[in-house]
């Protein structure tokens, strides 16, 4: 793609491909440059200039993370100049931070603390003025301490390129300028979807997700309380790392060893609602598809709705076409709404007294609690949302020793669950699941893939596509004979974007649409364990699969439990009751979170 | 426009020439064009009222058939708005209001008579200049891109083809290859305006050969350093100018779209831009096809928000894309990947006017003015304090003296050149010894400093150096994009730590820091906004060291800015540290006698002081912004005259006595400050003086004429009042040896002055009837016999000369002339002596020098020789050089040398001091001792020749350091504290001149030595103490 170019490193000749900047060409032979507002494949604007180094020729030092590779270039990365200059930033840098580093929720997990041990200096001369100094906690999900923030744009990076949403920006200029929303308005006040991948990549504490540890440890002591959790797919995948397990360990059953250890009365798992999605959302994709091959008016694509993040997205970019989203509730809510109905009545509990807590590898789940659509008569019906380093929190403040765990299993009947639901944790999961059962329902025959594993779908790429033609239909879908289901996944929200315009703008060949707010998908998302790179997103999404393989059911319509269910209580899939508990209505938004929408 | 040329499409140089023709036909029909600047600061300054009036005034006297009114863009000389040019008559008017046009109208245009009233005045001559071609500030400029400015109407676009407009288009696209008229840029050797100095020729090259389908012309009219406005200037005076080049660089690099960022503060710009552009597409100049060829170019305008660091080229191009102005890291380069990814050529403003003007007289033409690598001229804003603040053009390679002295007119005040900023917050200072310095590329660079867009600002010794480099520091640091660490923190901590300096919280080690700081942001920062910021900052420190080491370490600024340093800008500049406007106050309140003793807790000699002080607060006092300085110095001698009118007892007491005793050689006024201070510590202090009075160059020097001998007795012996010794007649050395007084005393103070004259070191001085300076005054001033001729010359410009000539004058010589190298306001002399000296008759020549001596044995005369100031030496002031074959013979039967004088140290081992090579001893700075423990010394003796106060301050000084020196604390016994009045509520301060004190009248001064000035009346000096500010009241 790119002739090789040779550059001088330290004395000594390597080769660099030519699109390669002199930091990347450094790594890749082993010369480790400090640097510090870079961040791999993700952010490289040369803002903090700690990757500093001397090129000959050039008067001034140059950032290694910017300056791209030319050849014959010589370069010298560490040298007295070098040395004297990356101290006095890191000086600089100290000098505008607090340092009240004990008691930040970052201790001993901060870049910037980390950047100290690398660039040791003696004292911080520089005591004057800070630049920022507020507190925004405007939003549910993310909390903004802009005192500790040192302007490395990461987030700004995440939030405008990876994610498209483009709410924080550069505001002001010199030594006022600060990150943040435009005209400086706080998060909640913004279109601002909670996905919380700005927090994933900040390296200090300036942005955090909203801790709600508090509440749940409240209402753990309390013994009146009956305690429910339950915990996403993409957890179990990704908790091991906050205990020094490799990516992509699995951890399931010492999870739910742990969250017994921490006094939970009901270990659940959102695995169960996840199949009880396939049926539902299955079922609802089925009449649309029907209703179209009819010529009666309805919606296609349908799309996915269970990423928070993405379903506040859509409604403030495009108010207009919610109709194109499932009416499922996210699993989490619709096991939320089980057990404050169905499991309490079960047990002989009054709900009042339930106190239901999701762990999530989500930030935007925890706004998505507070939606006043998802109460059940005037009371949530989750309580609270725990990330997965708020979990691995507790179970550290709780002197839990994870690691030598013997592990549990989930507790029935809202425990059990088919390798369908695992994959829900990774992009084109839920498609992939959702396929395996409307092809089964339809046809009476596995979906076509060898394994049931429906590759086309699986990956990290931001847009896949697939179709599946129904041939053979069983009677009762005998109008759905020859139809070809068209298929697209996406995962991140600027691959939503590109897909929404599409459906906006009637161009859209697609009947079914998977959106995940995350790159990757839940096993990426902003409530999960720093760092989430390329490497260790693909980590987790092998965890994933084997998760899957290895489980002896994994088609949601065979869930046992999930049919009973609907025997014992809901009766059928859209049902009156589902209808009730499971679905819910989206909400049209504006630009800056005000509820009057665009275009409409 | 008229209707016929509205559709006109030029498509060759022989359609422009008939335009042309057309146009100055209809110019040649009337008498008169009358040209009104109408550049942003004269429509600020109201010239269109003006003009309305001139219009109306016309209209009245029947001339409309006869003359023209034009609005002009920028003549340049903006501090002179709203101005008018009479054409063809060239005379130039300024300063206009409408109610003059009727008189002007009137008397110029009916009667053909210059309106002198209206006319600019020489501050020199104070003589009216009418024509425009004989006042230097236009005459010595060179306009080649500022040409139209001021003398074509910036509205037509008939006018600009009239004046050779748009025939360097015509000429490129009638059989130039883009190649030609790319070597034609680089033979210019035409480097961008803009600050960098790029060759231009060189990136439109890059321009050319870089690959892209479609590829941007950019003009940055982004100008945002500090008082420039060049930019400004030629946009609004000569928009054509700049879309021509904008073409000629489009056809050459194969552009097809042009922007011009221009910032939204230049709304005047944009309108006249924006007609501009709107002609030139209506014309076919602009658009698909340029003047009917292929060529297609088209221009829009971008306006930017008026950040700093858009004019900074990657900052530009996001700006242009509607990203947040940030730069970014190069390369890659515009020209590789620009706006929106095309190739990018972007020149600046005035680089673009310099096109046509290479293009149509050829690139070896422009080459040859300038300098061999800075070719051309350069259009500078001149700012800052000098007479004439304006636009101007000037050829590459002028020096810095001939624009800030003979065109920017010098400094207002006679106040002294410091320092220039040029290149802005990007660029550093020049200083006094860099008058001499062509300004150039090439030059500036080497200084330490950078040409930059064109900004010149001037300062005089009324700025404090910390101060504009604070100022410097906080504009860039407002204007950094915030994206570096360094330019965003870096700035601010410099400027944290200079805000400290200036507040007088500087610490050691803060100049280390504020390098370091300065150095980082150069090695690191991104973008050249960054990199330069510390500039200020690196040159003021480099040529300023001291002012910062001053402000550190004495809590002093010697500029009077830094006022949380001091009370009052008066009591800062005197080096004794007087409360001015304590003494004022008092004295306005009717209380001279305490705002006696108020001087004297500083000042042991306010009397004297009154009379022969060089009063250095009188030129800091604020007053002097309003009218004039007060009246300090004679406002001290009035409350001395009072004191010792009165004759009321004298206040100091017997202090208890301490068991050291220190000595002091020298009874002049730095020994006696330090005697009479360590008295009042209860020290026993000897003073050794070998003269028969007390006083020092008081009694020896100053003629009685100045200072009355009675005077001086009685301030000696208030200083023997309080304890202190004075042995008269004493020579150390040869009456007592300075061992013994090594032993007798626990500490020594050196005082002994300058007492030796220079010699003028010219062949025949040995001559009977030649005598020196201080020597013959001395001989006088002590009552002595002394020979005097009847036509006297004297040599020489300071206070020496001036005494001896009026003693001489006095002593009975019929006819004394001054001879001086400089001009006479040079003269290092008081003002008021040199006016009295010439209303008693004195004659001076100014810049002659003497070469010889004449005569057989007694001198008959001196054969001198023509000086002419050229250039500038160290010290800012005009060099003096010989005029060739100008010599002449002054005749004289005597002359008096007094060029400078040397101290002798006879009593003292040299070896065991260190001397300077002018003979002065070395102190430490700190302690004033010398290499000799206990032995201390300060004034002339020091110093060299200089001033009474500074050696009252230093003999201040060295008391303390006596003290310390000996255990004590350094803190002085003053006296008692004296309240001082609230200063009245002064809302009303209209001016007033300073109030009269009595003088005696020449005829009666030349009789004899009685005492020029009679002092204050009571009234008067009342009245004068109320015209002080209270700058101290804060």
């Amino acid at each position: 793609m790119t002739n090789p170019v040779h550059l001088v490193i330290n004395g000594r000749t390597v080769r660099a491909e030519s699109d390669w900047s002199v930091l990347e060409a450094a790594k890749h032979h082993g010369v480790k440059i400090p640097h510090f507002c870079y961040l791999e494949g993700v952010h490289q604007i040369g803002s903090c200039r700690i990757c500093v180094v001397e090129v000959e020729g050039m008067r001034s030092l140059q950032a290694s993370c910017t300056i791209p590779v030319r050849e014959g270039m010589v370069v010298k990365t560490s040298t007295a100049r070098v040395k004297k200059a990356r101290e006095v930033l890191y000086e600089l840098m100290l000098s505008d931070h607090p340092r009240n580093c004990l008691s930040c929720f970052r201790n001993q997990n901060c870049e910037f603390q980390k950047l100290g041990e690398e660039i040791k200096i003696p004292d911080c001369r520089f005591e004057g003025e800070k630049s920022k100094d507020s507190v925004d906690a405007s939003t549910p999900s993310i909390f903004r301490d802009t005192s500790k923030c040192i302007l490395c744009r990461r987030c700004v990076t995440v939030c405008s390129e990876i994610q498209g949403v483009g709410v924080l920006g550069v505001n002001n200029r010199g030594f006022k300028t600060t990150i943040g929303p435009a005209a400086d308005l706080p998060l909640g006040s913004s279109n601002c979807a909670n996905c919380g991948q700005c927090v994933m990549v900040c390296p200090t504490g300036a942005l955090l997700t909203r801790a709600d540890m508090s509440p749940v440890w409240n209402a753990l002591f309390d013994p009146k309380v009956r305690t429910v959790v339950q915990t996403a797919p993409a957890v179990r995948v990704a908790l091991g790392e906050m205990f020094g397990m490799p990516p992509g360990a699995i951890v399931t059953a010492k999870m739910a060893h742990a969250l017994r250890l921490l006094g939970f009365n009901d270990v659940f798992d959102t695995n169960f609602a996840a199949d009880l999605t396939i049926l539902e959302e299955g079922t609802e994709f089925l009449n649309r598809a029907l209703s179209a091959v009819r010529g009666e008016p309805t919606v296609l694509p349908m799309i996915t709705s269970c990423s928070p993040g993405w379903i506040k997205y859509v409604e403030h970019e495009f108010p207009g076409q919610l109709a194109h989203l499932s009416s499922c509730k996210s699993p989490h809510m619709m096991l939320g709404a089980l057990a404050k109905t169905y499991y309490a009545r079960k047990i002989g509990a009054d709900p009042k007294n339930m106190y239901v807590v999701s762990v999530m590898p989500c930030t935007a789940k925890k706004f998505e609690i507070t939606r006043p659509e998802m109460f059940i008569d005037g009371r949530p019906t989750v309580d609270a949302v725990l990330t997965t380093r708020e979990l691995a929190r507790m179970i550290k403040e709780a002197g839990i020793d994870f690691n030598s765990l013997e592990g549990s299993g989930f507790d029935e009947p809202l425990g059990l669950s088919t390798g369908a639901a695992d994959i829900f944790g990774a992009t084109g999961g839920v498609m992939e699941a959702a396929l395996r059962t409307v092809y089964e329902v339809v046809t009476g025959r596995e979906i076509p893939f060898p394994a049931l594993d429906v590759t086309p779908v699986r990956g990290l790429s931001s847009v896949k596509e697939a179709s599946l033609t129904l041939e053979d239909v069983k009677p009762e879908f005998r109008e759905l004979e020859g139809f070809t289901v068209r298929v697209a996944v996406t995962s991140g929200l600027k691959g939503a974007k590109r897909l929404m315009k599409e459906v906006a703008d009637g161009t859209a060949p697609w009947h079914f649409i998977e959106v995940m707010g995350c790159p990757g998908g839940c096993i990426a998302g902003g409530g999960q364990p720093r760092p989430t790179t390329r490497t260790i997103r693909e980590a987790r999404m092998r965890a994933i699969y084997a998760e899957d393989a290895g489980k002896p059911r994994r088609k949601s319509h065979e869930n046992q439990a999930v049919l009973a269910l609907y025997d014992d209580f809901l009766g059928k899939p859209l049902g009156h009751l589902s209808h009730e508990l499971l679905h819910t209505h989206y909400t049209p938004r504006g630009r800056f979170n005000e509820l009057t929408p665009k275009g409409s | 426009m008229t209707p016929d040329t509205t559709l006109f499409r030029p498509t060759s140089k022989a359609d422009l020439d008939a335009v042309a023709a057309r146009w100055h036909e209809g110019q040649a029909t009337k008498k008169h064009q009358l040209l009104v600047c109408a550049g942003a600061g004269c429509v600020s300054s109201g010239c269109h009222a003006v003009k309305h009036a001139l219009l109306a005034a016309i209209k009245d006297a029947g001339l409309g058939n006869d003359t023209v009114v034009h609005e002009t863009g920028c003549l340049g000389s903006c501090a002179l708005g709203p101005t008018l040019v009479v054409q063809p008559d060239g005379v130039l008017y300024t300063e206009l209001k409408p109610e003059h046009m009727k008189g002007i109208v009137k008397q110029h245009l009916v009667h053909h008579e210059v309106v002198e009233a209206h006319c600019w005045v020489d501050p020199a001559t104070k003589e009216p200049v009418p024509l425009l071609s004989d006042i230097e500030f236009f005459h010595r400029q060179t306009r080649l891109v500022t040409a139209r400015c001021g003398s074509t109407p910036y509205a037509s676009i008939e006018a600009y083809i009239a004046s050779d407009g748009y025939q360097a288009l015509a000429k490129v696209l009638a059989g130039m290859t883009r190649e030609q008229v790319i070597q034609e840029m680089r033979a210019s050797g035409l480097r961008g305006r803009g600050g960098g100095g790029f060759p231009v020729g060189a990136k439109w090259q890059a321009g050319f050969k870089a690959k892209g389908a479609e590829k941007i012309v950019v003009c940055n009219a982004d100008e945002g350093d500090p008082g420039a406005f060049m930019d400004r200037s030629l946009l609004e005076g000569d928009p054509h100018a700049i879309l021509e080049g904008m073409l000629v660089a489009g056809y050459a690099i194969g552009a097809s779209q042009g922007y011009v960022y221009v910032r939204a503060e230049y709304p005047l710009a944009v309108e006249r831009l924006e007609v501009a552009i709107r002609q030139a597409r209506e014309w076919g100049l602009l658009g698909p096809n340029v003047m009917g060829t292929p060529f297609a170019f088209d221009v829009e305008i971008r306006i930017g928000a008026g950040a700093f660091v858009c004019g900074e080229e990657t900052a530009l191009m996001h700006s242009v894309e509607g990203k947040r102005g940030e730069p970014r890291q190069k390369p890659p380069f515009p020209f590789e990947r620009g706006i929106f990814g095309k190739p990018t050529i972007i020149n600046n403003v005035e680089t673009l006017a310099n096109v046509p003007v290479i293009l149509r007289n050829g690139g070896a033409w422009f080459a040859s003015l300038g300098t061999p690598k800075s070719s051309g001229t350069k259009v500078f804003a001149l700012a800052g304090k000098i007479e004439n603040t304006g636009i101007i053009e000037v050829p590459m390679g002028i020096t810095l003296g001939e624009v800030v002295h003979d065109i920017a007119g010098g400094i207002p005040k006679g106040k002294r050149f410091k320092a220039a900023q040029t290149g802005g917050p990007s660029g550093g200072c020049l200083t006094r010894e860099h008058l001499n310095t062509p300004i150039d590329y090439d030059s500036l660079v080497h200084l330490g400093t950078i040409m930059g867009s064109g900004g010149l600002i001037v300062m005089d010794e009324d700025s404090c150096m910390v101060d504009v480099a604070r100022f410097f520091l906080d504009f860039v640091q407002d204007e950094s994009c915030g994206k570096c660490v360094p330019c965003r923190i870096g700035t601010k901590r410099m400027l944290e730590i200079l805000t400290r300096i200036t507040k007088g919280q500087g610490k050691e080690g803060d100049i280390d820091l504020l390098e370091e700081l300065a150095a980082n942001c150069r090695e690191t920062s991104t973008c050249g906004l960054g990199q330069t910021a510390g500039n200020p900052v690196l040159s003021t420190i480099r040529l300023f060291r001291e002012e910062y080491e001053e402000h550190i370490r004495d809590r002093h600024c010697r500029a009077g800015v830094c006022s949380d340093l001091f009370k009052s800008p008066c009591q800062n500049a005197c080096p004794a540290g007087v409360d001015v406007p304590g003494y004022l106050a008092l004295i306005a309140a009717g209380r001279p006698r305490d705002a006696y003793y108020l001087v004297r807790r500083e000042n042991p000699f306010p009397a004297i002081c009154g009379r022969v002080c060089t009063h250095p607060c009188e030129d800091k006092c604020r007053r002097a912004q309003l009218d004039e300085p007060v009246a300090i110095c004679d406002l001290k001698r009035y409350a001395a005259d009072y004191v010792f009118a009165n004759d009321e007892p004298h206040r100091d007491l017997v202090f208890p006595k301490k068991a050291e005793s220190i000595g002091v050689i020298g009874a002049g006024p730095s020994g006696l400050t330090c005697a009479y201070y360590l008295a009042r510590l209860g020290y026993g202090v000897t003073v050794y003086e070998s003269l028969p009075v007390a006083g020092g160059m008081l009694a020896s020097g100053i003629p009685e004429y100045r200072l009355p001998k009675e005077v001086l007795a009685k301030e000696t012996r208030l200083v023997e009042q309080v304890g202190v010794r004075i042995l008269t007649g004493v020579e150390v050395g040869k009456d007592v040896k300075f061992e013994e007084l090594q032993k007798k005393h626990q500490a020594i103070y050196v005082a002994t002055g300058t007492h030796f004259p220079n010699k003028a070191e010219i062949p025949g001085e040995d001559k009977a009837g030649i005598a020196h300076g201080v020597s013959f005054l001395r001989e006088a001033n002590l009552g002595r016999a002394v020979e005097i001729g009847s036509n006297v010359v004297v040599i020489g410009g300071g206070s020496t000369a001036f005494d001896a000539a009026r003693t001489v004058l006095r002593l009975g010589a019929q006819k004394v002339t001054v001879l001086y190298r400089r001009q006479v306001e040079d003269m290092p002399a008081d003002p008021r002596e040199i006016k009295e000296a010439r209303e008693e008759g004195v004659e001076i020549i100014p810049l002659v020098a003497p070469v010889e001596f004449l005569g057989n044995g007694s001198v008959t005369g001196v054969r001198c020789v023509r000086m002419e100031l050229k250039g500038f030496d160290d010290g800012g002031r005009r060099k003096p050089r010989t005029v060739p074959g100008s010599e002449f013979v002054v005749e004289a039967d005597m002359v008096i040398p007094a060029i400078s004088q040397h101290s002798d140290l006879p009593f003292i081992d040299r070896d065991e001091v260190q001397l300077t090579k002018w003979g002065t001893l070395v102190v430490d700075k700190e302690t004033m001792m010398t290499r000799k423990p206990g032995v201390f010394s300060g004034g002339d003796v020091v110093r060299g020749p200089d001033v009474a106060i500074q050696a009252i301050a230093d003999g201040k000084r060295a008391a303390r350091a006596i003290d310390r020196y000996l255990g004590g604390t350094g803190v002085l016994n003053k006296g008692e504290e004296i309240p001082i009045p609230r200063p009245v509520d002064e809302s009303d301060v209209a001016e007033h001149e300073r109030f009269p004190m009595r003088f005696l009248d020449p005829e009666s001064r030349r009789k004899g030595f009685q005492e020029v000035a009679a002092g204050f009346h009571r009234l008067n000096a009342i009245a004068e103490a109320m015209r002080c500010l209270r700058c101290d009241r804060r």
